[in-house]
C-alpha cells in the first residue's frame, strides 16, 4: 500500500473560490504543504489574486503579499531584501504566478530577478492562458488550442513558447517542471528548491475545467496525461546545465491527452498529428540537452 | 470561529488593504451539484467464492504485515483456510480483476500463507462461550458438515456430529490424496473446530447405527454424508477382479492401509479424482495410464493437476472409451472404442462420439474405475426427496422433513470443497434462522454476496458491520494509474524425481517476502485502503482523515463536488451521485 508522506499541515484554509475541480488549487495545496507556515508569497494578478476570497478576507494561512501584473519578481525581490534587513534567514519567499504574469507580462521582472540571483522561489502556475479574466491566449497556450482570441475557425498558430529553456539560459541553480498528478514528485522538487540559494523556478502545469472544457473531475488524469504524453514531461535543470528527466514509463500518444479537453476538439486528424510531431521534437530537443 | 466583519465606517477599517480573517464562513459546499461518498462495493473475487471468503479483506490484512488480522478474517466465513488455499480450484482467480490488467493475484497461495502462518503461531480458535439449549447433529465430518458445525459453535449451539468411519475429515480425509492436502493441516483445522466445542463421534453410520429417530433430542440436523460411491461404467466385466474403483484405492492409500497392485495401471476417468489415483499409482512405483473419452480441453480436472501428472509421468490417451472389460494372459485387456467429438451436450463440451469398427485393446494389471462419484441413498432416512442423483433441499438447505437440512455433495453436482462450505455454512445460518423462528430464505438473500450464490455469515453475526453495495466492481470502474505491471508469484514445486518418490507435499508455502509482494498486487476492488488519493488529490482539502475509523469522510460543508476523488480513487471505493433537490 503506497503510505503518501504528504505533510498533513493544511496551509490554504477552506471557503476559498477556486472552481470545482481546480488543478491550481490542488497546486497550492500541495505547494504550501511543502514550502510550511514560514513562507510569504507574492502574487501577481491571477486567479490567484480572487481565489483565497475577497478583502477582509484571506484562506491563505501564510503572509501574502497582492502586487502588480509585471511586478512578481521584482516584489518578492524587496520583500526579500526587507527580511534580510531584519535578520530574518529562515522565512522563504516565494512567487505565485500565473502562465500570463510569467511568459508575458511578469517576464521582464523575472528576468532581471533571476540575471541578479535573487534569493527567491518562483513558481509559475500554467494553466495555459489567461483564465481569470475570460479565457485569453498566453504565450504559454498551445499549439492550435482554442481560446477566446485564438476561435476556432483561427486557433493558435503558435507554440508554446519554452519558459525553461529562457530559465535555463539565466543560469539559475534550480529550475523544474511539476505537476498535480505526480504530488511526491511536485513536493520533492519544491522542497529541493527551498533548500537552495538563489533564484529558483517551478514550472507547475494546473489543468483548468473551464478553460480548457473539461470535466472538473479529469484534472488529476489530464495532468498525469500530459506527462505519459511527453507535452509536458517532468525534468530539473540544475545550473542551467544539468538536466535530469523523470522518465514515465507508460507513453501514450498525445491523441489520449487532446482528446479529453474540448479547446482541442475542432481538431483533425492532421492537426493531432503537427501536434504529435511537435511534442516528439520538443522531447528530442530534452533529450539531447539531458545527455550532452 | 470564522466571522464575516460589518463595518459601519472607513474608521473601523484597517489603515491598509490587509486581511483580517478567514474564509471558512464560506460554505462552498452550497455550489456542489453533484455528491461524492464512500462506499465499499463487492469485489470479483469474494463474489466468486463458493465458501464466501471475504478475499480483499484479508488480503488487505497481509499487505498491513497484520497476518493474525488476515486469519480471523478469513475465520469469519471459513474454517478450513489452509485446505481450501491447497486444494480449492480457486475460482476467485478467474475472476481476479487484475487478470485484465496482467495475471490474477495468487490468492489460494496467500490464502495458505496466512493459514500457514497462523498455524506456526499454535493459533487456536477460542470457545464459543455459554451455550444455547438447543442441540444440533450433523451427520458426516466432510467440509460440509464441519464447516456447519463451526458456524453453529460460533452460534453457541450445542453441536454433536456423526462420523461413519474412525477418522473425521471426510472426503478430504479420503479422498485427497496427502500429496496435495498433508494430513496434519487437516488435523489442525479439524481440531480447531473441535477446540469450539464441537463434539464429534466416529465411527457412527447413518441407517446402520443411527436412524433419525434416534436423534429426538435433537432439535435440527444436518445431513452431509457426501457422495462417496463411485459411479459404474456399465460395461460387462467391471464387476471382476482386478478391477478397483478410484475411491476405494485413494481411501486406502489415505488410511495407510496396504495396497497390492501390479505394475500397469489403467486409470479410467477424466476428473480429478482420475487424476488423483494416477498420481497416487505413480508413487507407488507404477505405471498409469488415464484413458479418457474426451479430448484434453474437456477433462474436468484442474489444468494445474493435469500438468502435473503428466510431468510425475502419467500417460494419458484421449478419445477412448471402454467397451469392455476381459481377461488375457492374466492381465485385465481393455477393449476400447476410438472416439470422436460431436456437437456440444448440456455441460457446454463436446460430446464424444464412437467410431465404428475402431476397437482397440489395452492390457494391465488392474483397472481402476474413476468416472464420477455418486450419493448413497440407501440409507438416508425416508421423507427425503431425490432427483437425478441428489437430494433436493430448499434454497436454504432445509429438506421436506421438518429440522432436517442437507448439504454438500450430497444435495449438489458441484461437488468442490468450496462448495461444500459455502453450503455447510448456509445449512447453519437456516438453522440457527429456523431455531429462531425467522425467515430463512430472506435472511440468505440478505446476506448474499453480490447477487449471489456466495454468502457471507460476516453480516449475520455482526449486523451493520463493514457493510458493503452488492455491486460487483469491473475492471472499467478501476484506475490503473495508479498500479504498475507486477508478475504473479507461484508457490515452488519440489522436482519431479522428489515428488514421485512418496506422498509429501508437492508444493511449498509462500515466504512471507513473497506474500507481501502479492498482496501488494492486490487492486483491493472496492475497498478503501486508505491509499489516500482522495486526500491528497481534492483542491478544496474536503477530506476529513478519521484517525479512530478506516476510512475517510468528506466534509460536505466544503466539497463542490468536482469529483475527483470518484476519478482518483484507484478501486471504486467512492461513487457520485447527483444532488437532490
Amino acid at each position: 500500500m503506497r503510505k503518501t508522506e504528504i505533510p498533513s499541515i493544511e496551509i490554504l484554509g477552506h471557503g476559498h473560490l477556486a472552481c470545482a475541480g481546480c488543478g491550481a488549487a490542488v497546486a497550492m495545496r500541495l505547494t504550501l504543504k511543502a514550502l510550511g507556515e514560514k513562507t510569504v508569497m507574492v502574487f501577481p494578478a491571477s486567479c490567484w489574486s480572487i481565489v483565497p476570497g475577497f478583502w477582509p478576507y484571506s484562506s491563505y494561512r501564510i503572509t501574502a503579499v497582492h502586487a502588480g501584473f509585471v511586478t512578481g519578481a521584482a516584489t518578492a525581490s524587496g520583500v526579500r531584501a526587507a527580511l534580510d534587513v531584519r535578520g530574518d534567514d529562515e522565512t522563504l519567499v516565494a512567487v505565485w504566478a500565473g502562465d500570463g504574469g510569467t511568459f508575458d507580462i511578469g517576464l521582464q521582472a523575472l528576468s532581471g530577478a533571476a540575471e541578479r540571483n535573487e534569493n527567491l522561489l518562483y513558481i509559475c502556475n500554467d494553466n495555459e492562458g489567461y483564465m481569470n479574466t475570460g479565457t485569453q491566449r498566453s504565450s504559454a497556450t498551445p499549439l492550435l488550442a482554442w481560446t477566446t482570441t485564438t476561435p476556432v475557425m483561427q486557433p493558435k498558430e503558435n507554440p508554446k513558447k519554452d519558459i525553461m529553456a529562457i530559465m535555463a539560459d539565466h543560469q539559475i541553480p534550480y529550475a523544474a517542471t511539476a505537476t498535480i498528478a505526480y504530488p511526491e514528485d511536485l513536493i520533492r522538487k519544491l522542497q529541493k528548491a527551498k533548500g537552495i540559494r538563489g533564484t529558483r523556478f517551478i514550472h507547475l502545469f494546473s489543468p483548468c475545467p473551464p478553460g480548457w472544457k473539461m470535466a472538473s473531475e479529469m484534472s488529476i488524469k489530464i495532468s498525469r496525461l500530459a506527462v505519459r504524453s511527453r507535452i509536458f514531461p517532468l525534468y530539473e535543470i540544475e545550473n542551467g546545465r544539468n538536466y535530469t528527466i523523470q522518465e514515465e514509463s507508460r507513453i501514450v500518444p498525445v491523441k489520449e491527452y487532446l482528446k479529453l479537453q474540448g479547446r482541442f476538439n475542432h481538431l483533425t486528424e492532421k492537426d493531432i498529428e503537427t501536434t504529435q510531431r511537435n511534442v516528439d521534437d520538443t522531447w528530442g530537443r530534452l533529450l539531447r540537452k539531458a545527455r550532452c | 470561529m470564522s466571522k464575516q466583519f460589518q463595518f459601519k465606517g472607513a474608521s473601523e477599517m484597517p489603515m491598509i488593504s490587509v486581511s483580517l480573517g478567514d474564509m471558512d464562513w464560506n460554505k462552498t459546499g452550497t455550489w456542489r451539484t453533484q455528491r461524492p461518498f464512500y462506499e465499499d462495493k463487492t469485489p470479483p473475487c469474494s463474489a466468486a467464492c463458493p465458501a464466501g471468503n471475504d478475499i480483499v479483506a484479508f488480503i488487505q490484512k497481509i499487505a498491513q504485515e497484520d497476518f493474525e488480522g488476515a486469519w480471523n478474517i478469513i475465520k469469519e466465513e471459513n474454517p478450513f483456510p489452509g485446505v481450501c488455499g491447497r486444494v480449492c480450484f480457486h475460482p476467485c482467480e478467474s475472476k481476479c480483476n487484475r487478470g485484465s490488467f496482467d495475471e490474477p493475484v495468487v490468492i489460494h497461495a496467500l490464502e495458505r500463507f496466512v493459514a500457514d502462518f497462523a498455524s506456526r503461531l499454535n493459533k487456536k480458535t477460542g470457545k464459543a462461550g455459554e451455550k444455547r439449549k438447543e442441540k444440533v447433529a450433523i451427520i458426516g465430518s466432510g467440509p460440509a458438515g464441519m464447516s456447519c458445525a463451526f458456524h453453529l459453535a460460533r452460534l453457541h449451539y450445542d453441536v454433536t456430529v456423526f462420523e461413519s468411519f474412525s477418522l473425521a475429515g471426510g472426503m478430504l480425509r479420503m479422498g485427497i490424496p496427502s500429496y496435495r492436502l498433508p494430513k496434519n493441516i487437516l488435523d489442525r483445522e479439524l481440531s480447531n473446530i473441535e477446540a469450539l466445542g464441537v463434539e464429534i463421534r466416529t465411527g457412527v453410520s447413518l441407517g446402520e447405527d443411527l436412524r433419525l429417530e434416534d436423534l429426538k433430542d435433537y432439535q435440527a440436523v444436518f445431513i452431509s454424508t457426501g457422495a462417496h460411491r463411485s459411479r459404474g461404467l456399465h460395461i460387462p466385466g467391471e464387476k471382476e477382479k482386478g478391477v478397483l474403483s478410484g475411491l476405494d484405492l485413494l481411501k486406502k492409500i489415505n488410511l495407510s492401509k496396504r495396497v497390492k497392485l501390479g505394475d500397469k495401471i489403467g486409470v479410467i476417468g477424466g476428473g480429478n479424482t482420475a487424476i488423483d489415483v494416477a498420481r497416487s499409482v505413480i508413487r507407488l512405483g507404477k505405471k498409469a495410464t488415464i484413458l479418457y473419452r474426451r479430448s484434453r480441453e474437456e477433462m474436468p480436472a484442474f489444468e494445474d493437476e493435469i500438468v502435473e501428472a503428466l510431468e510425475e509421468g502419467v500417460k494419458i490417451r484421449y478419445l477412448v472409451n471402454p467397451i469392455r472389460l476381459g481377461q488375457k494372459d492374466g492381465l485385465k485387456r481393455l477393449e476400447c472404442l476410438r472416439m470422436e467429438l460431436g456437437e456440444k451436450d448440456e455441460s457446454g463440451r463436446r460430446r464424444p462420439v464412437p467410431i465404428p469398427n475402431s476397437n482397440l485393446f489395452i492390457d494391465a494389471d488392474h483397472v481402476i474405475i474413476a468416472a464420477g462419484e455418486e450419493i448413497e441413498a440407501s440409507f438416508l432416512p425416508e421423507g427425503l426427496e431425490k432427483k437425478e442423483g441428489i437430494v433436493l433441499t430448499q434454497r436454504d438447505g432445509s429438506t421436506g422433513i421438518k429440522g432436517v437440512f442437507a448439504g454438500g455433495d450430497l444435495t449438489s453436482n458441484q461437488r468442490t470443497v468450496a462448495h461444500a462450505i459455502g453450503s455447510g455454512k448456509k445449512a447453519a445460518m437456516a438453522i440457527d434462522a429456523f431455531l429462531k423462528g425467522k425467515d430463512a430464505e430472506g435472511m440468505i438473500i440478505q446476506h448474499l454476496i453480490g447477487e449471489g450464490p456466495s454468502l457471507s455469515i460476516f453480516g449475520y453475526l455482526r449486523p451493520g458491520e463493514r457493510l458493503r453495495n452488492p455491486h460487483v466492481v469491473t475492471f472499467e470502474e478501476l484506475n490503473m494509474d495508479y498500479f504498475e505491471p507486477a508478475k504473479r508469484q507461484q508457490e515452488s514445486k519440489s522436482a519431479v524425481k522428489e515428488r514421485i518418490k512418496g506422498f509429501k507435499e508437492v508444493s511449498s508455502t509462500l515466504s512471507e517476502g513473497v506474500a507481501l509482494d502479492e498482496a501488494e498486487r492486490c487492486f483491493s476492488c472496492g475497498t478503501c485502503n486508505e491509499c489516500e488519493n482522495c486526500y491528497v488529490f481534492c483542491p478544496d482539502g474536503s477530506i476529513l482523515k478519521r484517525e479512530e475509523l478506516f476510512s475517510h469522510q468528506v466534509d460536505y460543508d466544503y466539497c463542490k463536488g468536482c469529483g475527483i476523488c470518484f476519478t482518483e480513487c484507484p478501486r471504486g471505493a467512492i461513487s457520485l451521485k447527483e444532488e437532490a433537490k
